[in-house]
């Protein structure tokens, strides 16, 4: 049974320094949700024995059968803490005087690449999470990108080795060997968080560490976990120092010589090191004598463990009696909710320190204040991170963290809200109001969000953050109908889909077609089975799919290209040229951007890509959408009358630039410059009706001068698998155009790591093609990286981009053929 | 004063672009033609007094020929009319109301199209070649007879007269029903055989163009385009109104009920009259999101794409726009198709559900709410939004606040940092070619 009522959870809420905002973390198949059923069952949620099996957080049906992780899944939980626990917090703002109870809010996220977005949103709501790292495969690419994530949001991680059960029933590493690895995976994290945090900011020393607690052992699938104070505490007695001490004697190169009785930190004939010694022997003991059925044998030992079974359990043998006695001795939620009450921050700690992060407005304001107080009386600041469907079709609950303030039912201010809800993974409760500090459903407000939006009271507050993903919707398919007739119903379920997912685009485009863009190709056919299943409900047909380019320039236009307006009064005199290398993701990472100051600007590019510092620092605009990779700069001396004309080659730019010369894709990487312009002197001849045509056909001549060719996004890909698989790889790489660019072996396993860079347009059925090369050996994980120039020439006949240009305008309905200069370019 | 003011020889002397390839037919000719028997025919039998002659402009170099032979054989004044506002294949009642003529002789390719006037009119079709012996045909169809070919009907009625299975009409019979699911269409207009497509829904449609015979698909293109017009009208909040015909009929009903239909669901509607519309004239409304064209069923305009915002139909806004339509429409570039004369409608003020925009996957900026992408939902029916420290923002996609946001605002005295300079000599010419610039 359920050991909390709703009511108590509701007064925790109040207590927001016991509040544990957590989310779980990892790569692929690294055990989140199998982990996650411990604290669950420990909260009576689950049957204890269930634990492992259940996946609690798994809800949906396609989760449970694929054995995968789709949507991030919130739980809260209630658990009291013990006086001899409690007193390990030390900090002020992490406990309430006299309050044994924690209120631990958790999200399980998926592992999968595809669906990191839902890891960003867990992300955002919570303050700490636990990253699970499976000992036997060890850090892998999925872990790093999280774990970078989670430090870029300011969340404080804590570790976890799962699968230890593996790596003693199936690998069978000696204790010594097990340490090396356990070692060797806290210094890759630490490397990992050190790469991305300074100790010396905001948020502190973050790195993990076994002898302070915050690192755990164990088997989520077998429900035991443990961290060095758990055995300190079982020691400690026996030694008689304290706790804490012994604890940092546990780990690392702290060797005891049992016959002098003696410590010592380097290694002798005589002496073993304290890990292996007092932690890994006793539990390769139980595992020996169980699995080995030596009955006297553990019979002896457990109850010198303190281990004492229930009647039905003592008739098990083999794994099942060895979980009983594993879960019964070392309790995982036991020790994952020490390390989470312990070491994770409370909302009032982490809102200290996050909120210049969260908050775009001025940092003394009346919300900025409210957020880093974390104060229920300021006014409401909410963020919602993401859309959860109800069984209510077509409606969600939006799911956020409220930073500020109480969100309420039927609050005066917005009227909008309906109910406030407690998510509770496979159900949720109804619950009053929810104060600052705390995560919890709206019902109501999903019309007016789409995705992601902040909540507030406050009529000047300034928005959060929106999230950055780190992957992009660079894979499409076109959808269509079965039977025409449901248009309407496809129409409105594009709409829903495009709330549920943190990412997807549902998108129509100028011809009119239906598109869903995702991160790959899981992604799609998760994103089409809902359309299909819960948001349609209709038949639909499907393209297959298709990634979208990017057009760009190779060279500087090699003439001055002039246009005329249409009433041949005006001219301008234009040339195109491409980005220096690393400018467009910096203009997609934002550290260029049309907000900044123009000096600043202009420093950096004059410093950065030696950009002349006059001409950086007259840049027009940034252009598609105003805040695209493409630059248009005045490089023009004196010409009069030229800010009036501004707006209208302005606009002219955003249309050419969204829609390329080639095949009306959007452009990346292009730098503009306007040289001269001649305009009427009359203003009524130079209006945005000579302007605009005129700046839209000086582009596409200059782009047409200047080598025009076409970018296609590229995966980065990771492959996984042993040494004898690593052939095969190769093979399946080099039939796509793929690049490998590393090939690593994974320290203390017989795996390979091979990295490399395989275009998304050739990724299309890649990890079955790969599994059947490999004999099911090789897994890759495949994200958006970067865009990368098609070789060859789209306007040579033949050639391989010139066959993506024309197919993209039979696609768009454009008239087939080459684009025209003569059409864009006039003399003079 | 010649230098505030170019020389007319200028003007004379300009260059001017032909888009299309002038006709001029031999003179032994022009009695076929132009069925100058049949012209005189119905002006004297009708005793018309004013008689004005409609030429599209590819026939002008025949007009005067034409109108000669007229007037010497009726001794009477025959008017030409001269660049036709809108589009050529409408009756242009406009210009022959300037000298309120008595009928309209209107030359070469016609559309159709219902009109809104009473002033008789003849229509003499221009005049394909045609090899009936290459149509041969077994299947129940109706062959479609386009108007250039309607002076080769006796020989395409007794080539099939034997043939129980093939049904001839004409495209000018009024009204135009057709039964068979297969259609042969004599030409290859490209619009009429859209418009065949969309109001008659054929299996099959074939068209002849005297010499080949081919099937024509284009309708799914077309309709597909809608999904993403109509998306577009939703989400704009300025929509321009362009006034494309003064002849096709219940034109003035449709524009108000446009209107009515636009301000019903909260946005700015604003009509325009620019004659023939262009590229250049379209452009100039920077601040409209999208235009909705009110001309004949044959204007090309739609399929433009040269264009800085799109053009719908007035079906897009009627399908975008107006939920208390009753019934699924079907798609049609006329109007009068589906309006069935009862264009008063009863658009109340609907309150406007939030919705998530297709196209920009946000959700659709109501007409209410500030600009910067805020969440904050403020008070329906206000265009200003009221801001707490006392100001009053003014919103900034419409009109006025749409200008605010522009870069350029006018002239403005700059006196302090710039000190007066002595006039200096410019350049001189013409914009085209300055004097100081070298010959072609």
């Amino acid at each position: 049974m359920v050991n909390f009522t709703v009511d108590e959870i509701r007064t925790m809420m109040d207590k927001k320094r016991n509040i544990r905002n957590m989310s779980v973390i990892a790569h692929v198949d690294h055990g989140k949700s199998t982990l996650t059923d411990s604290p669950v069952s420990k909260a009576g949620i689950i049957a204890g024995a269930k634990a492992g099996e259940t996946r609690f957080t798994d809800t949906r049906k396609d989760e449970q059968e694929r054995c995968i992780t789709i949507k991030s899944t919130a739980i809260s939980m209630y658990f009291e803490l013990e006086d001899k626990d409690l007193c390990f917090i030390t900090s002020p703002d992490q406990r309430e005087k006299d309050e044994k109870g924690f209120l631990i809010n958790l999200i399980d996220s998926p592992g999968h690449v595809d669906f990191s977005s839902e890891v960003t949103a867990a992300l955002r709501v919570t303050d700490g999470a636990l990253v699970v790292v499976d000992c036997v495969s060890g850090v892998c690419v999925q872990t790093e990108t999280v774990l970078r994530q989670a430090i870029a949001e300011r969340i404080k991680p804590i570790l976890f080795m799962n699968k230890m059960d593996r790596a003693l029933l199936e690998l069978k590493l000696d204790s010594e060997e097990l340490f090396q690895t356990f070692q060797r995976i806290v210094e890759n994290v630490n490397v990992i968080i050190a790469t991305y945090n300074d100790d010396g900011g905001p948020m502190g020393e973050v790195r993990v560490d076994p002898s302070k607690g915050s690192v755990g052992f164990g088997s989520g699938l077998h429900g035991w976990a443990f961290t060095l104070k758990q055995f300190s505490e079982m020691y400690a007695e026996k030694f008689k120092i304290d706790v804490e001490k012994l604890m940092n004697r546990l780990w690392g190169e702290s060797f005891f010589n049992p016959k002098t009785k003696k410590w010592s930190k380097q290694k002798d004939s005589d002496n073993k090191r304290s890990f292996c010694m007092y932690i890994l022997d006793p539990i390769y003991k139980i595992f020996d004598s169980i699995m080995n059925y030596k009955k006297e044998e553990y019979e002896a030992l457990l109850p010198k463990l303190g281990i004492t079974l229930k009647h039905d359990d003592k008739d098990k043998d083999g794994k099942q009696l060895l979980k009983v006695v594993m879960r019964t001795w070392l309790p995982a939620g036991e020790a994952l909710l020490q390390m989470i009450a312990i070491h994770l921050p409370s909302p009032v700690t982490a809102q200290k320190y996050r909120m210049e992060m969260l908050y775009e407005g001025p940092h003394d304001d009346e919300a900025a204040l409210g957020i880093k107080n974390c104060d229920p009386n300021a006014p409401l600041m909410m963020y919602v991170s993401k859309m959860v469907p109800t069984s209510d079709k077509g409606r969600f609950y939006a799911f956020g963290r409220v930073f500020s303030g109480i969100v309420a039912t039927e609050d005066m201010y917005e009227k909008a809200i309906q109910r406030t809800i407690l998510m509770m993974g496979r159900y949720v409760e109804a619950i009053e109001d929810v104060p600052s500090g705390n995560i919890c459903g709206l019902v109501g407000v999903d019309q007016f969000l789409v995705k992601t939006g902040t909540i507030t009271t406050f009529k000047d507050a300034h928005n959060l953050k929106v999230m950055k993903f780190s992957v992009s919707p660079v894979v499409r398919v076109a959808v269509e109908p079965k039977n025409p007739a449901d248009l309407p119903k496809l129409v409105e379920g594009l709409k829903r889909l495009a709330k549920s997912d943190p990412m997807v685009q549902c998108i129509i485009e100028e011809s009119g077609e239906h598109i869903i863009a995702g991160a790959g190709e899981l992604h799609l056919e998760i994103c089409l089975k809902d359309l299909e299943e819960d948001h349609a409900c209709i038949p639909i047909k499907k393209s297959d799919p298709v990634v979208s380019y990017r057009e760009t320039v190779d060279e500087i236009s090699n003439q001055m290209c002039l246009s005329k307006s249409p009433n041949k009064h005006n001219r301008l005199f234009m040339k195109a040229q491409p980005m220096p290398d690393g400018l467009p993701e910096d203009i997609d990472d934002g550290k260029v951007n049309p907000r900044d100051d123009f000096k600043q600007r202009a420093r950096y590019l004059s410093e950065k890509y030696d950009y002349d510092l006059t001409e950086a620092r007259k840049i027009w605009c940034f252009g598609p959408d105003g805040t695209g990779p493409n630059i248009l700069v005045d490089c023009t001396k004196g010409v009069q009358y030229l800010n009036e004309i501004k707006d209208s080659v302005v606009a002219g730019f955003q249309w050419a630039t969204k829609e390329g010369v080639l095949s009306e894709e959007n452009l990346r990487g292009v730098r503009f410059n306007i040289y001269d312009v001649t305009l009427h002197a009359d203003a009524i001849h130079r209006g945005g009706g000579q302007i605009i045509p005129t700046t839209r056909r000086c582009l596409y001549a200059c782009l047409l001068t200047a080598s025009p060719r076409l970018m296609e996004p590229v995966y980065l890909c990771e492959i996984q698998c042993p040494e004898t698989a690593v052939g095969g790889i190769y093979g399946v790489l080099n039939r796509r155009r793929g690049h490998v660019f590393e090939e690593a072996q994974v320290a203390g396993t017989p795996m390979f790591v091979v990295k490399a860079y395989l275009p998304v347009n050739e990724s299309f059925g890649f990890t079955a093609d790969l599994r059947s090369n490999t004999s099911g050996q090789a897994f890759p994980q495949c994200v958006f990286d970067h865009w990368q120039i098609l070789p060859g020439d789209p306007l040579e006949l033949s050639s391989r981009p010139y066959t993506i240009v024309q197919e993209t305008r039979k696609r768009k309905g454009l008239k087939e053929g080459l684009p025209d200069l003569a059409q864009y370019l006039d003399k003079l | 004063m010649p230098q505030f003011s170019t020389n007319a020889a200028v003007s004379l002397e300009k260059h001017v672009e032909i888009k299309t390839k002038p006709i001029e037919s031999k003179l032994e000719d022009i009695d076929y033609v132009y069925e100058i028997t049949k012209c005189v025919e119905w002006i004297k039998s009708n005793q018309f007094q004013k008689v004005c002659l409609q030429f599209p402009d590819v026939l002008l170099p025949d007009a005067s020929e034409v109108a000669l032979k007229l007037q010497s054989i009726l001794e009477q004044t025959i008017y030409v009319l001269g660049d036709t506002a809108y589009e050529s294949c409408c009756i242009d009642y406009i210009a022959a109301a300037h000298i309120n003529a008595d009928a309209i002789i209107h030359f070469g390719p016609i559309c159709f199209s219902k009109t809104s006037a009473n002033i008789p009119y003849l229509s003499i079709y221009d005049k394909h070649e045609l090899e009936i012996g290459k149509l041969i045909t077994k299947n129940q169809i109706t062959i479609l007879v386009d108007s250039p070919y309607i002076h080769r009907i006796d020989e395409l009625l007794s080539a099939f007269g034997s043939y129980s299975n093939v049904h001839i009409q004409t495209i000018d019979e009024d009204p135009l029903i057709i039964k068979s699911k297969l259609i042969v269409f004599i030409g290859d207009n490209k619009r009429k055989l859209i418009n065949i497509e969309l109001i008659y829904k054929p299996q099959h449609l074939y068209y002849f163009n005297s010499t080949n015979i081919g099937i024509f698909e284009a309708q799914s293109i077309i309709l597909k385009r809608r999904n993403f017009i109509i998306e577009k009208i939703k989400d704009s909040q300025t929509i321009g109104i362009i006034i494309g015909t003064l002849g096709v009929k219940n034109y003035l009903q449709i524009i108000e009920r446009l209107k009515k239909i636009i301000t019903g669901s909260g946005k700015k509607y604003y009509l325009i009259s620019v004659g023939k519309p262009t590229v250049a004239k379209l452009a100039n409304f920077t601040e409209i999101d999208i235009y909705v064209m009110v001309t004949c069923s044959l204007s090309e305009i739609y399929e433009s794409r040269d264009f800085y915002k799109p053009i719908a139909t007035p079906y897009d806004v009627e399908v975008a726009l107006n939920s208390q339509r009753d019934g699924i429409i079907n798609f049609s570039f006329d109007f009068n198709t589906y309006m069935n004369e009862n264009f008063d409608c009863d658009i109340r003020s609907t309150p406007i559900e939030p919705d998530v925009s297709l196209l920009t996957n946000t959700i659709r900026a109501q007409s209410t709410e500030e600009g910067d992408g805020r969440s904050s939902v403020t008070e329906e029916g206000s265009i200003l939004a009221l801001r707490t420290d006392g100001t009053v923002a003014m919103n900034s996609h419409f009109g006025a606040g749409y200008l605010a946001n522009r870069s350029w605002k006018g002239l403005v005295q700059d006196v302090e940092s710039q000190s007066p300079e002595l006039a200096q000599r410019g350049r001189t010419g013409i914009a085209e070619r300055y004097n100081t610039e070298p010959n072609e």
